[in-house]
C-alpha cells in the first residue's frame, strides 16, 4: 500500500516538474504541442470522417431493406465454365422459390421500364418499377400519401402509379397529385399515391421513381430488351425473416433454381444471387480501406510533430544538465531521471493531443451541420486519442530521456 | 574502536586525457572519523576535486577502496550509490544549485522526493530545516529574490534535510563576501558541534582554519594532514 502511494506521489511529483519546466518556456511549449495538436487533430478527423462515410454507406444499404437477397438473371462473371443458357428469372421461379424457401418474408419480382411522365406539359423522365405488393414488404416502404399498388392492381393490370416524391414535385409542385391523371410513355394512368422519402443514397435520389402494377408493365410499356418468355423479370428480391442465415439461404437459392434450370454441376450459374450482408461486407471492406488510407496520410502529420516533441525535449535535456547533474547528486537514479523528462514530453503531447481532440470535436460539429455529412467522435475515439498522444511522447520523448539518465553527475554538475 | 566514517585506501583515479594519463588521485589512504570537521585544500588540479567526488559516491576509484560507513563504494550499482547520495551524504554547492522558479520549501524538499517521502512529509520536514536555517519568513522566495547568504542557507537546509551522515561542501563560500563567508562557516561549525560530520574542500587557507582538522593534496598526493593550530570560531 505504502509502496503504491509512494509511486503515485512520485509520478504526481514528475507531472508537477514536468509543468513547472513547460511553464518557464510557455512559447517554446506551445509551439512544440502544435505539432501534436494539429497531427492529433488530423488523425481523429480522418477516423471520424472514414467512420461517417462507414455509417452512411450502412444508413444506404439499410433502405434497401434490412434482410434481402437479389436474384439478378445474369451470370456471375468471374471464374467457372461459361454457361450456355443465357440467364433467364421468370415469375414461375419466384413462385418457386416461395414456396421452397423457409423465413420468407415477401418476394418482389421487378420488371423495370425507363418512361416519360407527362401532365398538363410538365415532364418527368424516370424508372418505372413494375411491381406486386411484396415489393412494399420487402424494401419496407410504402405510400404516405394515398394508398400502394395492390394485388387487384397486378390482377386486373390496372393503370395506376404511384409516384416517388421527387418525381411528384416535378409534375405536380404543391398541388395534390393523388387523383390526377399522368400520361405514362402517352398511356393515361391515375396517381394513386405518394411514396415516403426514401433520402438518397450514394449520391443517388432514392425519390426518383415511379411504381406500376408488374403487369401493366409488362403489358402496356415496351421493356423489350433481354426478355425471353412472357414472364420474365429483370429482377427478383426475396425479403427473409430476421435472424436468417442468408449464406445458407442463397446456397438453398442457388440449388433451387440450378435444380429448374438443369444447370450442370461445372457450369456457372445464369443468375447471380446477391445478399444485403454481402454489400454490407463490401461496403465495410471498402469505407474501411478508405479511412485506414485517410488515418494513414493523417499519421504523417502527427509523426512529424512527434519528432518536434524529441527534437525540443533533446533541446532541453541538453539546457538543463546542471539541472539533472544537481538531481543525481541529491539522491535521484537513473529512471528517475528518465521518467522526469518521459513525463514532460508526455505531459506535453497529451495537453496538445487534447486540444487537437477538442478542435476535432469541432471541426466535425461544423462539417455536420454545414456539409449534412456524419463525422462521429466517439469516447472510444477521444480516450484513443489521448492514450495515443502521450504514446507518441513517450516515444519520441524517449531517446532525449534516457540519454538524460545517462549522463555522469560528475560532468553534468560541472556544465554551465 | 567504531568503525570510521569513511576510510580510503591506497586510492587511485587515473583519466587518459589526449591520449595522456592523468593520475588525478595517486596513492591516497586516510580516514576520517564521525563528528570531524575537515578541510581539504589545494590548488585547482590537485586532486581534491577528484578525490571529493569519489567520498561524495560521484564517482568511483580506478584502483584501491573508498569505504563509507562500512561498505565498499567501488562494488555498488550507479541506483545503490544514489541511494548513498541520498541517505548519507549532503552536497553544499559553490554556486548554490538551487533550481530557478522554485520556491525555497520545494527547493529543500527535492531530495525527499527521491527518498519517496509523501509531500505532507516533505513539506514539514523542509519547513522544519529551513526554519533552523532561520529562513522562515523566506519559504515561498525563489532563489533570484535571495541574497547570496541566504540561498547558500536554502543549500544548507537542502543538505541537511534527509538527515545524512556527513555534509560535503565544495568551495561553500567561493560566491560569497567575507561577512557571508563567515556566518556560512559558523553555520558548518555550529552543525559539527551538533554532531553531523563536516568535510569542506576549499583552496582558501582562511576558510580552511574553521576546520579541525586540515588535509592538503597537491599532484593527486596528501603532503599533510594534521590538526589546524589556530582554529577559528565564527560566532
Amino acid at each position: 500500500m505504502a509502496r503504491i502511494a509512494s509511486m503515485i506521489s512520485g509520478w504526481a511529483v514528475n507531472v508537477s516538474i514536468a509543468l513547472t519546466a513547460l511553464r518557464t518556456n510557455l512559447m517554446r511549449s506551445i509551439l512544440t504541442t502544435l505539432g501534436v495538436m494539429i497531427g492529433v487533430l488530423a488523425v481523429v478527423l480522418a477516423v471520424a470522417v472514414g467512420s461517417g462515410a462507414k455509417v452512411s454507406v450502412m444508413e444506404s444499404i439499410n433502405t434497401l431493406g434490412s434482410n434481402m437477397a437479389i436474384i439478378f438473371p445474369q451470370p456471375e462473371s468471374e471464374g467457372g465454365r461459361r454457361t450456355e443458357t443465357r440467364g433467364r428469372l421468370t415469375e414461375r421461379d419466384a413462385q418457386a422459390l416461395e414456396k421452397q424457401l423457409s423465413g420468407i418474408v415477401g418476394i418482389a419480382p421487378q420488371l423495370r421500364a425507363t418512361v416519360q411522365l407527362v401532365v398538363q406539359g410538365r415532364n418527368a423522365s424516370t424508372s418505372a418499377l413494375g411491381i406486386t405488393p411484396g415489393y412494399g414488404v420487402v424494401s419496407n416502404i410504402t405510400s404516405d400519401v394515398g394508398r400502394f399498388i395492390s394485388d387487384a392492381d397486378v390482377r386486373t393490370g390496372a393503370r395506376v402509379i404511384v409516384l416517388g416524391r421527387t418525381v411528384a414535385t416535378t409534375l405536380f409542385g404543391e398541388l395534390e397529385a393523388v387523383g390526377q391523371s399522368v400520361r405514362v410513355n402517352r398511356i393515361p394512368f391515375t396517381v394513386v399515391g405518394i411514396l415516403e422519402s426514401k433520402g438518397s443514397s450514394f449520391g443517388q435520389d432514392n425519390d426518383d421513381v415511379a411504381l406500376i402494377p408488374i403487369s401493366t408493365v409488362r403489358q402496356r410499356l415496351a421493356t423489350g430488351n433481354n426478355l425471353q418468355g412472357p414472364d420474365d423479370l429483370h429482377v427478383l428480391f426475396v425479403g427473409f425473416e430476421d435472424g436468417v442465415n442468408l449464406p445458407a439461404a442463397k446456397k438453398d437459392m442457388t440449388e433451387i433454381l440450378r435444380n429448374r434450370y438443369r444447370v450442370p454441376a461445372d457450369d456457372i450459374s445464369p443468375f447471380t444471387i446477391r445478399t444485403t450482408e454481402e454489400f454490407m461486407q463490401e461496403s465495410s471492406k471498402v469505407t474501411g480501406i478508405f479511412q485506414g488510407v485517410l488515418v494513414a496520410i493523417a499519421s504523417i502529420s502527427l509523426l512529424v510533430g512527434g519528432i518536434g516533441i524529441m527534437n525540443i525535449m533533446l533541446v532541453s535535456v541538453t539546457e538543463r544538465t546542471r539541472e539533472i547533474g544537481l538531481r543525481m547528486a541529491l539522491g535521484a537514479r537513473r529512471r528517475d531521471i528518465r521518467n522526469q523528462f518521459l513525463v514532460e514530453a508526455a505531459v506535453l503531447c497529451m495537453i496538445g493531443g487534447a486540444i487537437g481532440l477538442m478542435l476535432a470535436i469541432g471541426v466535425a460539429a461544423l462539417f455536420e451541420s454545414m456539409a449534412d455529412f456524419p463525422a462521429p467522435i466517439g469516447l472510444g475515439t477521444s480516450i484513443m486519442a489521448i492514450l495515443f498522444s502521450a504514446g507518441i511522447g513517450l516515444t519520441f520523448g524517449g531517446y532525449p530521456a534516457v540519454r538524460a539518465s545517462k549522463l555522469s553527475p560528475i560532468e553534468a554538475l560541472r556544465s554551465e | 574502536m567504531a568503525i570510521p566514517l569513511l576510510e580510503a585506501r591506497a586510492l587511485h583515479k587515473t583519466y587518459v586525457l589526449g591520449g595522456e594519463t592523468v593520475r588525478a588521485v595517486d596513492g591516497v589512504s586516510l580516514s576520517i572519523e564521525r563528528g570531524e570537521f575537515v578541510a581539504i585544500m589545494g590548488a585547482s588540479g590537485s586532486g581534491k576535486s577528484t578525490f571529493m567526488n569519489m567520498i561524495g559516491c560521484l564517482d568511483v576509484p580506478t584502483s584501491g577502496q573508498m569505504i563509507l560507513d562500512g561498505s565498499d563504494t567501488g562494488s555498488l550499482s550507479s541506483d545503490e550509490m544514489a541511494v548513498i547520495r541520498n541517505r548519507k551524504i549532503g552536497f553544499v554547492f559553490q554556486q548554490f544549485n538551487l533550481l530557478n522558479r522554485t520556491t525555497a520549501l520545494d527547493n529543500v524538499a527535492v531530495p525527499l522526493i527521491y527518498a519517496g517521502q509523501s509531500t505532507v512529509e516533505r513539506r514539514a520536514k523542509a519547513k522544519a530545516k529551513l526554519t533552523e536555517l532561520g529562513l522562515a519568513e523566506r519559504l515561498d522566495h525563489t532563489p533570484a529574490k535571495l541574497s547570496g547568504g541566504q540561498q547558500q542557507r536554502v543549500a544548507i537546509a537542502r543538505a541537511l534535510v534527509t538527515e545524512p551522515l556527513m555534509l560535503l561542501a565544495d568551495e561553500p563560500t567561493g560566491a560569497l563576501d567575507t561577512q557571508t563567508s563567515t556566518d556560512i562557516m559558523g553555520i558548518f561549525q555550529r552543525l559539527n558541534e551538533g554532531g553531523i560530520t563536516v568535510i569542506v574542500v576549499t583552496h582558501e587557507p582562511d576558510i580552511a582554519d574553521y576546520a579541525q582538522r586540515r588535509i592538503l593534496f597537491r599532484d593527486g598526493k596528501v603532503i599533510e594532514d594534521a590538526a589546524v593550530s589556530n582554529r577559528r570560531k565564527a560566532a
